[in-house]
């Protein structure tokens, strides 16, 4: 937190800027998902990694993350670490004894 | 008692108490949302039918990003304002961003009317029918009952235990009797009209009987003084055959099947499903027709052929595969109707292609007419408005969306409160509303990043 007065006036300026920049990800966003790219799993990815640069934009500037007392960022790593493993978890449905080799390997 | 550390920081953390208090919520809250969102790609990894894309109304959800945004830069705004003591300025920010959570939701609402009006029905060969219920003089929807004339008896069953079939025909089967509720005559020939106080009558009577018999239950047949008509919603009935209905309570009612066709204005015929689109049942002659067969097989060649001149390289080789391309299977097998009869042959239906791509693709039902189908019951296997049980993608549609608009209206609420109730610790206290105004924003800039991810997640990809 910049409790600093001097810094605070400063960065009005900045969330301006960083609002402007978000409403134009978004509309390259919606603009990107017209364009057909080879597969739809590229639309897919370029959209998330607009996403994320948008979200990453939000909790930096104006969540205050880019300074931050190191307790704040204790308590984050793990909520980084336990949100990727919910979204990884998908991966664990291809061990599936349909698509699983070693079960049909077992029966030979 | 008094709170410690609400203005100054905390030695050992640094930090005033509510900011760490906030960012451990923000935690649980990731997780929240991050479970629903590992449930959506379950869902989007498992699902058998074309996962929609572009199916809700891009621009709506467009504006309400826009609306987050704005919303988000003036609540740090509001906070800055506050820290550099320009009050009028404040009360002006949060007041905006107020008012965009006020629009947000109204948004919101506008889309989820929408979707509850339209309607999608599952034929037996795989087609989809989306479109509207016809709807009355007042604009009214028309539901679809099941509808049954000539009913002459009823026959209920009151079990001597306490049990949850038990006959109750005044909240089972009277309110489904269609016109004037005729009398009844008992077994006795004792005549009776069926509300509540009469029926508590014979029920005590059938079941001392019964309990003198040493029997289970009593069975009771009630004779109508004149035939009647029934109507019912198939969700508020338990079954029905040709000749009887059977009501939530167990109650049989015997009587003739008038109809339990299913009318519907169509505006999209979906035959991705379908092994060759153009058999499909919607153009049977008893629905669409040939006509609307033409103009959908005009469509579906239009854009295959218009694919195939974009992605053919020198040596006359597809680069991309037709099948592979979702876009493609959309546009050429996902018909959308705009007017009540077929385009004239040859009109290139195909310009319409890129108003269709961006119009919403739900529920604005004035301003066209659609031809209307009268579907026969055995031909439907399923049908629903756009609501949860559709499919597994609106059911994750309106999860994710409702608990971040709660999110929109708790965050809003805080906000508002911080503005309306908190004036004299703006003018004695300051530094400890600016805190606060800290925390709440937080939150709101949480509620903003969730949305991030879900606008492209539902709407564009």
């Amino acid at each position: 937190m910049s409790d600093n007065i001097e810094e605070i006036r400063k960065s009005v300026k900045k969330y301006i800027i960083i609002g402007v920049t978000l409403i134009i990800c978004t509309g390259l966003t919606v603009w990107l998902s017209y364009v057909e790219l080879p597969t739809h799993g590229l639309n897919i990815l370029a959209g998330m990694i607009l996403a994320t640069f948008k979200a990453a934009l939000v909790a930096l500037i104006f969540m205050h993350l880019n300074h931050e007392r190191s307790v704040i960022y204790k308590i984050l790593i793990f909520t980084v670490v336990f949100a990727l493993a919910l979204f990884l978890l998908f991966y664990f449905s291809n061990i599936d004894p349909l698509v699983f080799e070693g079960f049909y390997k077992h029966n030979e | 008692m008094e709170i410690p550390y609400t203005v100054h920081p905390r030695p050992d953390t640094g930090l005033y108490n509510a900011k760490v208090g906030i960012w451990l919520f923000l935690a649980s809250e990731v997780m929240l949302f991050g479970g629903l969102f590992s449930a959506y790609i379950f869902l989007r990894v498992g699902a058998d039918y074309p996962w929609p894309v572009h199916d809700l109304d891009v621009t709506l959800g467009f504006w309400n990003t826009i609306v987050l945004i704005a919303s988000s830069v003036t609540v740090v705004m509001a906070w800055a304002c506050l820290k550099l003591r320009k009050f009028g300025w404040y009360r002006i920010n949060m007041a905006i961003t107020v008012l965009c959570a006020a629009v947000f939701m109204f948004n919101k609402s506008l889309e989820y009317s929408a979707k509850f009006k339209h309607y999608a029905v599952k034929l037996t060969d795989g087609t989809i029918l989306t479109g509207h219920m016809p709807e009355d003089e007042h604009g009214h929807i028309i539901p679809y009952t099941v509808k049954f004339g000539e009913v002459s008896e009823i026959n209920l069953t009151l079990p001597v235990k306490k049990s949850a079939v038990a006959a109750d025909p005044v909240h089972h089967v009277l309110p489904f009797i269609d016109g004037a509720a005729p009398k009844f005559k008992t077994p006795e020939g004792k005549e009776i009209t069926l509300d509540a106080a009469s029926f508590a009558e014979i029920r005590t009577a059938e079941i001392a009987k019964a309990r003198a018999a040493k029997k289970d239950s009593a069975s009771l047949k009630l004779t109508a003084s004149a035939p009647f008509k029934l109507a019912a919603k198939p969700s508020q009935i338990f079954g029905y055959t040709p000749t009887t209905i059977t009501f939530r309570d167990g109650t049989v009612a015997t009587g003739k099947l008038i109809d339990d066709k299913l009318t519907l204005l169509v505006d999209g015929v979906d035959a991705r499903g379908v092994a060759q689109s153009e058999k499909s049942l919607a153009f049977d002659h008893r629905y669409l027709g040939e006509g609307w067969q033409k103009a959908f097989v005009a469509n579906r060649d239009h854009h295959i052929s218009e694919f195939e001149k974009k992605y053919t390289d020198k040596n006359g080789k597809l680069t991309r595969e037709k099948s592979k391309s979702a876009t493609l299977q959309k546009e050429s097998l996902f018909f959308k109707l705009h007017s009540s009869t077929p385009p004239a042959q040859g009109a290139a239906h195909g310009e319409k292609h890129g108003a269709e791509a961006h119009a919403p693709a739900a529920g604005h039902g004035g301003g066209h007419d659609y031809p209307t189908v009268v579907l026969e019951k055995k031909d439907v296997t399923f049908f629903s408005n756009f609501t949860p049980k559709l499919n597994t993608y609106y059911a994750i549609y309106f999860t994710l969306t409702g608990l971040h608009g709660a999110h929109v209206v708790a965050g809003a609420l805080v906000l508002l409160y911080f503005l309306v109730f908190n004036g004299r610790m703006l003018r004695e206290d300051p530094e400890h509303l600016a805190n606060r105004v800290e925390v709440g924003g937080l939150f709101w800039h949480f509620v903003d990043l969730v949305w991030i991810f879900l606008f492209p997640l539902l709407y564009l990809l």
